[in-house]
Parts: structure tokens; C-alpha cells; sequence
């Protein structure tokens, strides 16, 4: 056993953290709240010049090759920073998808695009009153001539109006399909949805859409397996994101309770705040560790079925306690929108909502452990 | 980074494994008396403790000149978590606390005297640290240490001492100076348990075990008696206390009544269905199995940490000890809530859940938040140590 990272690991957190520390203070995540495209050009390329937008996409198809740990890394620092990105839809998601399961054309179409960050895809997945399992994903896609017909509508579809491509989770006769959408298409609309994050999120309308069967990822009916396996790597970053925003809310918490006096004392001085800080402080690196095993489990080629959702069950449920926490700790400041610990506070229980919820987790453990 | 055991790693853990089961031992291995099991005092126990030394796994982290192998402290993690799986005493205070604290700190004397006879498995102790005054706080311990001619004389009271109706030494803090500051005024000793002056009453508590008092009617310890330099006894006790959380507060045994609790859940029905399908005990579940994870993290975090050397890690001991030991507790609360009204069925019956198990671990696991240093004492520390907060708490 061994937590140490390597010489390189460490290099891609420094590395990360500088480059989000430089193009994503906290001025310029206010600034890219609501805003329809949600993220900096000046970062995106960054990231896409240091290599980060490529690191998981295979080396053949343009990217680092990098495993889910080096990922997880990077996650931890994005969350540190609140920086907003469509890192996670686009190579993460698309790229996962695509790498597992499309065929060569359209590998050699996207991942090289997805690793420069020339091209930008998305999943369109959740509707609207639907849940998070398959029977969710109910938007037609019909048969028709050598093509399919879409009709139906996605919510929570992140930075789609930057999208080159929507990856559209449809109902077909055979189950579930992807289909790699062009968002331009006719009978695509789209209007942004706010949210609890201010984040970039759209409600997309398909309506007699149209698609090749080209654009059909892998066999028919394989739809949801592979988005779920895209998912189960997915999650483990998002924890490792969580890690980052609960520590960094910590971070500037305890460095609050410092300074700030109330009663002729620090904050800090007090027990009664000071214990909630410590236990908040144990459950962040205990997630950190599970988050570790998790992404180093999958780089070493075994299962995460169990691992995966329990690293984001327990770090965005800590992401959510530890900033409630700090928000209290602050008083009356930290429900002001000048002050930052708001911003993380948003952040997490939207984190803990979106991608699977708490309870959809829950029951996924729950089939592992009871089930088998 | 790895989370898995090097292959000499796994090999040890294999051979410990195999030869718990080939010496399996009813009385010393009952399995409903979990880890506390070595607080019994019985014959059969202080022969395993021997056979456990004739493996020569006691000490192994020790320096070799002191008879220890100078193998990582990962290989005494192992065997802490293959005894307490197999409801097996633990190694004890010996080798983990007062072994390793007299190898930092203590007499030549002391060394010779105490080191072999810890390795052979030929002496017990007990930890006399808490005080009715004093509770979780080590630095406001009272006990008087007057210097007298060639030695100390010991007077006052002793509570919470686990082992001191059955142990050979004492291993005591008292304070030898009474202007200096809390902290500073501290000193250890080790005293026979026989001493004419040391009077011992028992207190039974609501597990199974016996918890004691302890009286000091002028015990005369000897100069060479005390441990290292006086005043320094806070130090030396606050490293031995983070040896402790670890040594005493294994895993395993939680992990192991998880495993239990699972296994009787898939099979166990009410109302002539299956209590694995209520969503409520699936939820449960879900959540013991995930908070077992992080803290089988959190201390895989301290063992890491510990292997490196220097001085015990205290941030990682802290914070997984204050985060298992709720857990234990937690994930007895919640068999029980499983359970229902079974789950009342004192330990031992046939008509309990897994023979009451939860029923005794319920009652017993509430000492875990309190022995070794308190929750709140935890927090204390992570507050102060890892956080940077303010003392003046």
C-alpha cells in the first residue's frame, strides 16, 4: 500500500491548479455566471494547450492516455476553483462514450477534435419529470427510411449552445440508442434553463428531427451500457470534484474563523465551531481516499460497479453537509452574494443532484451488495 | 499510488490467516466477544498471546536491537486486522505503546527490563491515564508525585483502567511538579500492579467488560521506575495515545458485523417478505457499506502515513479514529433498526438475529467514542494541529 503520488501525478496537480488559479478566480467565475456559453474561451484553450482536454481521450486519437487517477487529480483541482468548463460533457462523457463504443469514422471524427478542443459534445440525456435510470430516457427516435426520426425533449443538457454534436440517449425499438445529434439540424431548439449553479444548461426540443443511421453510436439497443460505463468513470471525477469545492469552502472557512472575532475571540476559538470544521475536515479526506481507490481501481482494470457510486454518494453528500456548514460558520455574510463560500454552497447541492442523485446511488450500491 | 499489498505484503497476510484458522481457539476466538476479547483474563488467552510470540510477530516494527525485526509498521497492521477478523485478542498495549515509547524514551534499564518480557508475551498492563477530574483531558491529571529519597511517592486516584484487575504493570501519569504549567508538569512511572499501595475496584459497565478504579495509598516508585525525562510525560503520552487510536481501534471487527448484517439481510424476511427489498434497510445498507469504505481509507491513509517514519502521524490517527469509531456505533444502531423488535434479544440467545450480536455490540461499541481519547478530544486536535484554529478552547 501506498497513497503516494508519483513524480508526474504530482506535476498534474500543480500544473492544474496554477492554470485554474490564473484563468478562473473568483472574478471570473462570477462573470461566467448565467452567461449562455459558460466558459472562458482563454481557459479552454489553456487547458486544451497543456493537454488537459485531451488527458483520458487514447493517445491514437490525439489525447494523452492518461488513466481515470490523473483525471481524478485534475477534477479535484476544477472543483477547488469552481472552474467552469465544458471538460466534463465534452471529453469526459462524449469522449468516453465515443471511445467505448463508436466505430471508427466517428473516433476518427470527434476524439482528435474532442482532445484539441476544436469540438465540443454533450450528452442530451435527462427529460423533463423523468428519472435517472433507463425507463427515463423515453424521447422517440423512430425508424424511418435508412435514418431515425427524433421527437421528444432533453433538460439539463450542459453548454449545448456550444455544442458541436449533442449525443441524444432516444428510445428505439431495440431499447436505447445514441445517436450523435447536430444541434443545428432542423427541428433542433433550444432555450437556457437557470439554475441553482448559474451554470450553462439548456432545455432542448427535438421535434421530427432527423438522422442517419451512421450517426447511431455502436449496435442498436447497446445505448444504455455504454452511456453507463461512460457514467461509472463520470462519477469518480465528479466526487473528485466535490473533494476539491468541500475542501476549498474549508479552506477559506477555517481561514475565517481565524480572523474573524465575536464575543472578544476568534471564531475559530470556539469549540462548538471548531468541531463542526473538524468534522467536516475527516469526511473530505476520507472521500479523497475513496475517490483514490475508486480511479485507481479502474486504472488497474477492475471493477468500479461498487466503488464509483459510493465515492459520489458520500463525497457530494459531504460537498453539500461541509458548505451548509461553512455558510453557517460565516453568518450573515456568507448568504451575501459578495462574499465567495456561497458560490460553493450553490454548487454543491447541484453537483449532488445532477448525474445521479443521492438516492439512485443508494439503490446502485444497494444492487451490488444485496443483490449478488 | 497503490491500494493493494506488495506481494510480501499479501503473502504475510495470507500465512496470519491461515494460522488463526489452524489455532483456531473457542474460548480465546469467541466470535460474539469482538475485539474487547482481550480484556478477558483467562489462561487460554495469555497462551495464545504466547503462541503469538512464538511466531515472533510481536514487535516487528521494533528496532532489531531491541528484538524487533525492523519490518514497516504495515505488517502489525495486518496482523491487527486478521485477529480482530478472527475475533482474536489484540496484540495489546505492550508492544504497540509502552514497547515503542520506551524504545523513544526510555532507560537502558527500562528497556532491558520490560522489552524482552513485552515480546515474549510475558507481561500485562495497564494504562492509567484518566482521572475522575480529568476525563479526556491527559494534561489536567491530578495524581501527586511527591520526590522523595531514590524515588517518587504516589498519591490520589486512577479511573477507566481497563486491564488493571488482571495486569502485572502499571504504566501511570502523575504530576511531579506542581508549578509548572499542565503540560509541562507531567511525568510516566511504571508501578507492579501487586504494589501494597495500589488498590483496585471494578466497575462493571453496560458490554461486557470491567472497568476499574484505582487508588494510590503512597506508592513508592523507584527513580529508575520513571520513563524518560521528568516533565516530558504529556509528550510521551500524547504519542502513545496516537499508537493507540490505531492499535486498539481496528477495523476489522466493524467490517466484519457489516459482512454479518448483510448476509442475515438477504435472507431474513417479515411479514413473509423480504427485508432486503425495503427500501429503507437497502438505503441503510448502502450508506454502512460506503461509510466502511472511507474508513477502511482513512486508515489505510494512516498506515501509509506511518510507514514513513518519525513521529506517529497524529492528524490521519485522529481522524480516523474519530470517524470509525462513530461508525461502529452507527452500524449497530442500524442493525438494530433492521432488526426491530428482535433486535432487543439479549446477545447469546438463539432467538435473536445472529444470536443477538448487535444486541451486545449496540451496549458495547459506546466506549469506542470515549476510550483512547474522546471524540471531542479528536476534534480538539484536528482543529488545532490540521486546521491551524485557535487553542484557546
Amino acid at each position: 500500500m501506498n497513497l503516494d503520488f508519483s513524480e508526474e501525478q504530482q506535476m498534474i496537480t500543480d500544473m492544474a491548479r496554477a492554470m485554474f488559479e490564473e484563468h478562473s478566480d473568483m472574478d471570473a467565475v462570477r462573470k461566467l455566471e448565467d452567461d449562455p456559453k459558460g466558459y472562458s474561451d482563454g481557459l479552454w484553450k489553456q487547458m486544451a494547450e497543456s493537454g488537459l482536454l485531451g488527458l483520458t481521450i487514447p493517445a491514437e486519437h490525439g489525447g494523452g492516455g492518461q488513466s481515470l487517477l490523473e483525471a481524478a487529480l485534475v477534477y479535484e483541482e476544477l472543483g477547488r476553483a469552481l472552474a467552469s468548463v465544458p471538460h466534463f460533457v465534452s471529453a469526459i462523457m462524449s469522449g468516453g462514450m465515443l471511445t467505448e463504443a463508436g466505430n471508427d469514422a466517428q473516433k476518427g471524427a470527434w476524439l482528435p477534435k474532442i482532445a484539441t478542443g476544436e469540438a465540443i459534445l454533450t450528452p442530451a440525456w435527462l427529460e423533463p419529470d423523468r428519472g435517472y435510470g433507463p425507463v427515463g430516457v423515453q424521447l422517440a427516435a423512430k425508424a424511418d427510411g435508412d435514418g431515425f426520426v427524433l421527437n421528444g425533449t432533453k433538460q439539463h443538457v450542459y453548454f449545448a449552445s456550444s455544442a458541436d454534436r449533442l449525443i441524444v440517449l432516444a428510445r428505439t425499438d431495440a431499447g436505447i440508442d445514441l445517436f450523435l445529434v447536430d444541434p443545428k439540424a432542423g427541428g433542433v431548439e433550444m432555450r437556457q434553463i437557470l439554475s441553482q449553479s448559474a451554470d450553462a444548461q439548456y432545455r432542448v426540443t427535438f421535434s421530427n428531427v432527423k438522422v442517419s443511421a451512421d450517426d447511431r453510436i455502436s449496435a442498436a439497443g447497446s445505448g444504455w451500457a455504454t452511456f453507463e460505463t461512460a457514467m461509472y468513470d463520470g462519477i469518480v471525477l465528479l466526487a473528485a470534484q466535490a473533494v476539491g469545492g468541500a475542501n476549498k469552502a474549508l479552506d477559506i472557512t477555517a481561514d475565517y474563523c481565524k480572523i474573524r472575532t465575536q464575543f472578544d475571540k476568534p471564531l475559530g476559538a470556539f469549540q462548538a465551531l471548531a468541531h463542526y470544521l473538524a468534522d467536516a475536515s475527516t469526511r473530505i479526506d476520507g472521500g479523497r481516499v475513496l475517490v483514490h481507490e475508486a480511479a485507481w481501481s479502474r486504472a488497474n482494470g477492475r471493477s468500479i460497479r461498487r466503488l464509483a457510486p459510493m465515492a459520489k454518494l458520500f463525497c457530494c453528500e459531504t460537498y453539500a453537509d461541509a458548505t451548509r456548514m461553512c455558510e453557517q460558520l460565516w453568518g450573515g455574510v456568507g448568504f451575501t452574494l459578495e462574499y465567495d463560500v456561497q458560490l460553493y454552497f450553490r454548487r454543491s447541492k447541484q453537483l449532488q443532484l445532477s448525474w445521479w442523485d443521492t438516492p439512485y446511488l443508494e439503490e446502485l450500491v444497494a444492487v451490488d451488495v444485496l443483490d449478488s | 499510488m497503490d491500494f493493494d499489498f506488495t506481494p510480501e505484503e499479501q503473502a504475510f497476510a495470507d500465512k496470519v490467516d491461515k494460522w488463526l484458522v489452524d489455532n483456531h481457539d473457542p474460548v480465546v476466538m469467541d466470535p460474539t466477544r469482538e475485539n474487547f476479547t482481550q480484556l478477558a483474563d483467562t489462561p487460554e488467552r495469555r497462551a495464545f498471546m504466547k503462541k503469538l510470540a512464538a511466531q515472533r510477530w510481536l514487535g516487528m516494527s521494533w528496532p532489531k536491537e531491541y528484538g524487533g525485526q525492523e519490518i514497516e509498521g504495515v505488517y502489525e497492521y495486518i496482523l491487527n486486522e486478521a485477529l480482530a477478523k478472527h475475533s482474536a485478542p489484540q496484540i495489546g498495549k505492550g508492544v504497540g505503546i509502552i514497547g515503542k515509547t520506551l524504545i523513544r524514551h526510555g532507560s537502558d534499564f527500562l528497556k532491558k527490563e520490560f522489552l524482552p518480557k513485552i515480546l515474549n508475551a510475558e507481561v500485562e498492563f495497564a494504562v492509567g491515564y484518566s482521572e475522575p477530574q480529568a476525563g479526556s483531558d491527559a494534561a489536567n491529571m491530578q495524581l501527586k508525585a511527591d520526590k522523595v529519597e531514590g524515588g517518587w511517592n504516589l498519591n490520589g486516584q486512577k479511573i477507566w483502567t481497563t486491564s488493571a484487575h488482571f495486569a502485572d504493570w502499571y504504566w501511570v501519569g502523575a504530576r511531579t511538579d506542581q508549578d509548572a504549567s499542565k503540560h509541562t508538569g507531567l511525568s510516566l512511572f511504571l508501578i507492579p500492579m501487586k504494589d501494597k499501595g495500589l488498590e483496585v475496584v471494578s466497575l462493571p459497565t453496560i458490554g461486557k467488560d470491567t472497568t476499574n478504579q484505582v487508588f494510590f495509598n503512597d506508592v513508592f516508585v523507584p527513580d529508575e521506575y520513571m520513563v524518560g525525562t521528568p516533565g516530558m510525560g504529556f509528550q510521551y503520552i500524547s504519542e502513545a495515545l496516537d499508537l493507540e487510536r490505531f492499535t486498539m481501534f481496528t477495523l476489522s471487527p466493524s467490517t466484519e458485523r457489516a459482512r454479518l448484517l448483510i448476509e442475515w439481510a438477504k435472507e431474513a424476511k417479515r411479514d413473509d417478505r423480504q427485508i432486503k427489498d425495503d427500501p429503507n434497510v437497502r438505503r441503510l445498507i448502502a450508506r454502512i457499506v460506503t461509510d466502511q469504505a472511507v474508513a477502511k481509507g482513512l486508515s489505510v491513509r494512516f498506515v501509509c502515513a506511518a510507514r514513513k517514519g518519525g513521529k506517529p502521524p497524529t492528524i490521519q490517527s485522529s481522524q480516523y479514529k474519530l470517524f470509525a469509531t462513530a461508525l461502529s456505533q452507527r452500524v449497530c444502531k442500524d442493525a438494530l433498526d433492521i432488526q426491530g423488535a428482535a433486535g432487543q434479544i439479549r446477545e447469546g440467545q438463539d432467538e435473536g438475529p445472529i444470536r443477538g450480536r448487535f444486541e451486545g455490540a449496540y451496549r458495547a461499541t459506546v466506549v469506542e467514542t470515549i476510550g483512547g481519547g474522546s471524540s471531542e478530544i479528536q476534534k480538539n486536535i484536528i482543529a488545532r494541529r490540521h486546521l491551524g484554529l485557535p487553542k484557546n478552547f
